[in-house]
């Protein structure tokens, strides 16, 4: 043991090991500048992904609030009911002109009665603290419920778009006065008011289930009616592009022969895919509506642009998943004398299914998001503004789609929109998390099968 | 472990003596196959007999596997590959127009190289046969067919308490075993095994090979090997194949003791392959 000693690195002619060479460290370097360089790219992409995010969030919350004016609102019977039997139908004959009077009577007693001294004499002047449409809503709920009549009922009115900018910081004084519609001395009403809580602002349920409004009423447009206008597209999709895609996926992979013909279909379909969608939209406007002579504006049309949008994004994707199939499987299958169809539909479809439907998901939500096509078929944001009569009514009752009715509000001078467009994005990828998250649970049922 | 005892030497096929010819199940005449312009199978003529063990042996490329598929069809599915000559299934014609080579699958069953259970449950993977053959009138019936497969292939007592368990979760020796399940199940009356236990180690080879001999007593196998050692063992017919030609086929005994061919003697004492 005694003469047994271990050889240092450097006396046998290797270098030692708890050194690195040169060429080494060099490697090193290369290897953890790339590691930053990959990290930093990481780190940029994750920025602006935050920044989109809360910039998304701090530009569209405010939208799903909504300042409201609590008012006490007389509503006599001798002008709201003529004939005097609370018939809903002869007292629609009452039009808004016929509320508003009402509502400006009852902004004059409120300040009165609070001891809030106001410049306005006219209550037509003070009104203009109230959405245009505060008389309608009057009218509206009147109309529903006819035993109001002859009584003093509390009404929350919205306030008028400017009036509720002003509690949100997107309106001030020095621009108010710049304005033609409201004057500082509206602001001292409306702040006297807010101190004694009848100028609210909350929760507004309306800007998700409402109806578009037009351009003087923003506090009262909502993304309901094209958010159903989606939802009916994506029906027709669904129900046409996914059964369409998937089956001619399967028989251009598994039953179709290889020639010429059905090369040039391959070459087609990977063509399409690339294919602008606005292109759809011009070819949807000649074939479904100028020829086939369907409705404009109609989700039905529209789904059937989504659907041939769709389609490529779907075959490509099924076939591919049907190709990874492991040849094992359909050769186990044929040996034991399964039919083609069998083979297909037994072992291969349902082993490709999970890879299909990710292709299914992605279409979907592609077509979720599509805006151009619509705009060519007439399904721009401001049709949006009437519910559908029923559930086949909302395939051809003419609608917009969310992305269209975003688009039309960025559009719009009053910033009110400009909120509200913000808002709308919001809605929209709360919509698209939930389908996707409802395609994920389907595609995981599928999985746990097998 | 028995399986190992005789790897060295080459001289006994293993079981029971031959007996006087069984009659013949397939009869190959002139077969030449072609993939495109390769030539891969050259005038095949070979009398394939009934409750026989014929093993296929030579050099990789030979067309082993190639032959082996003219016998079922399979070649069907690949495009490119043509058949001609004639193959006779107790005297039909296997290639005639009227004959739907799914039919014909239900009689020539197949085990391939790699065990390719489906990916369900035990149970389903024997009963599929029987299922789309319309085998069984009911449920209990099945269930017969399905245990007796299992016991054929001598796979009952591993399984008989994961019937419902996936097919895919066993290990690879079970999984050739289930194949060999749920090719029996169809109550083929050949079975085509394209060399089942390349993949195994020597115990599931054993139990294979013991499996194949058993199976000799109903069925006609033909199985495709790499392992001299194995066409010993398990078969009492061998056939030679190399570069596409049959070039010696006869008593397994006579093949590997004393072959008439130069190129079946270097190769069966390994001077090719
Ligand atoms: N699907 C195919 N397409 C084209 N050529 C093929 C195909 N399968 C086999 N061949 C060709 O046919 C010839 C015989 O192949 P085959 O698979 O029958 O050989 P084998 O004897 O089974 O070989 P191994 O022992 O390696 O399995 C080879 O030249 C091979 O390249
Ligand atoms: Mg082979």
């Amino acid at each position: 043991m005694s003469d047994t000693t271990v050889p240092v690195a450097s006396q046998v002619g290797h270098r030692s090991l708890l050194e690195p060479d040169a060429l080494l460290k060099k490697r090193r370097r290369k290897e953890s500048w790339f590691k930053m360089l990959g990290l930093g790219a990481v780190m940029t992409g994750l920025f602006f992904l935050v920044v989109l995010i809360a910039s998304i969030v701090y530009n569209g919350i405010p939208a799903f609030t909504q300042t409201y004016v609590t008012v006490p609102v007389t509503l006599p019977a001798d002008k709201l009911d003529k004939t005097g039997n609370r018939n809903a139908s002869e007292m629609r004959k009452v039009s808004t002109f016929g509320y508003r009077p009402l509502i400006e009577q009852a902004l004059i007693d409120t300040l009165a009665d609070q001891g809030i001294s106001s410049p306005f004499e006219d209550g037509g002047d003070l009104a203009d603290l109230l959405s245009d449409g505060a008389a309608a809503d009057v009218r509206e709920r009147v109309l529903r419920n006819t035993d109001l009549v002859g009584k003093t009922v509390e009404f929350d009115l919205l306030a008028s778009s400017r009036i509720d900018g002003y509690y949100k910081g997107r309106v001030d004084r020095v621009s108010v006065e710049r304005g033609m519609v409201l004057t500082p001395a509206h602001l001292d009403v409306a702040d006297a008011l807010h101190e004694r809580g009848l100028i609210e602002r909350r929760f507004n349920l309306e800007f998700i289930t409402g109806a578009d409004a037009s351009d003087n009423r923003p506090e009262q447009a909502g993304v309901g009616v094209s958010l159903l206008g989606s939802l009916f597209m994506i029906l027709v999709v669904v129900a046409l592009a996914v059964p369409i895609g998937v089956a001619a996926a399967v028989y251009l992979e598994e039953f179709a022969p290889q020639n010429r013909f059905t090369d040039l279909i391959e070459v087609n379909i990977s063509n399409l895919a690339a294919v602008p969608s606005i292109v759809f939209g011009i070819l949807g406007l000649a074939a479904f509506i100028q020829f086939a002579n369907l409705p404009q504006s109609a989700p039905l049309v529209g789904g059937l642009v989504l659907t041939l949008m769709s389609l490529p994004q779907i075959i490509i994707p099924a076939r591919a998943a049907l190709k990874a199939v492991p040849p094992s499987i359909r050769q186990a299958a044929l040996g034991i004398g399964a039919s083609r169809n069998q083979m297909v539909f037994q072992h291969v479809l349902p082993l490709a299914m999970p890879g299909i439907l990710t292709g299914v998901i992605i279409s979907l939500a592609q077509a979720l998001g599509e805006t151009a096509p619509l705009l060519l078929i007439g399904m721009v944001g401001y049709i949006a503004s009437n519910y559908p009569e029923g559930f086949l009514d909302g395939f051809v009752s003419p609608n917009s789609a969310l992305p269209a009715q975003i688009y039309e509000w960025s559009k719009r001078a009053d910033p009110a929109f400009y909120e509200r467009a913000w808002g709308g994005i919001i809605v929209l990828l709360v919509f698209m998390l939930a389908v996707n998250i409802l395609a994920v649970v389907l595609r995981r049922r599928f999985e746990r099968r097998w | 472990m028995d399986a190992m005892a005789h790897t060295d030497q080459i001289s006994m096929p293993g079981s029971a003596p031959l007996t006087e010819a069984n009659e013949v199940k397939i009869a190959a005449r002139g077969v030449d196959v072609f993939y495109g312009k390769n030539h891969a199978i050259k005038n095949v003529d070979v009398d394939i007999e009934d409750k026989t063990v014929t093993a296929f042996i030579g050099p990789s490329g030979c067309g082993k596997s190639t032959f082996l598929r003219c016998l079922n069809r399979m070649n069907d599915t690949i495009d490119i590959a043509r058949v001609e000559g004639d193959i006779l299934l107790d005297g039909e014609d296997i290639y005639d127009k009227r004959v739907d080579p799914v039919q014909l699958r239900a009689r020539v069953g197949m085990v391939f190289q790699k065990p390719n259970p489906f990916p369900k449950s035990i149970y389903d993977n024997v009963a599929y046969g029987p299922r789309i053959h319309g085998l069984t009138r009911n449920k209990a019936e099945l269930d017969d067919i399905v245990e007796a497969s299992l016991r054929r292939a001598a796979l009952w007592d591993e399984a008989k308490d994961r019937l419902k368990e996936s097919g895919t979760g066993m290990s690879g020796g079970q999984q050739q075993r289930l194949c060999i399940a749920r090719a029996v199940a169809t109550q083929p009356e050949v079975l085509l095994m394209d060399e089942p236990c390349s993949a195994l180690d020597p115990i599931a080879t054993a139990q294979i090979e013991e499996l194949i001999d058993e199976l000799r007593q109903n069925f006609c196998v033909v199985i495709v090997t790499h392992s001299m050692q194995q066409a010993a063992r398990v078969s009492q017919k061998t056939a030679f194949f190399h570069l596409g030609e049959m070039v010696e086929y006869g008593d397994t005994e006579k093949i590997f003791n004393s072959p008439e061919d130069k190129r079946t003697e270097s190769y069966i004492t390994g001077r090719i392959g």
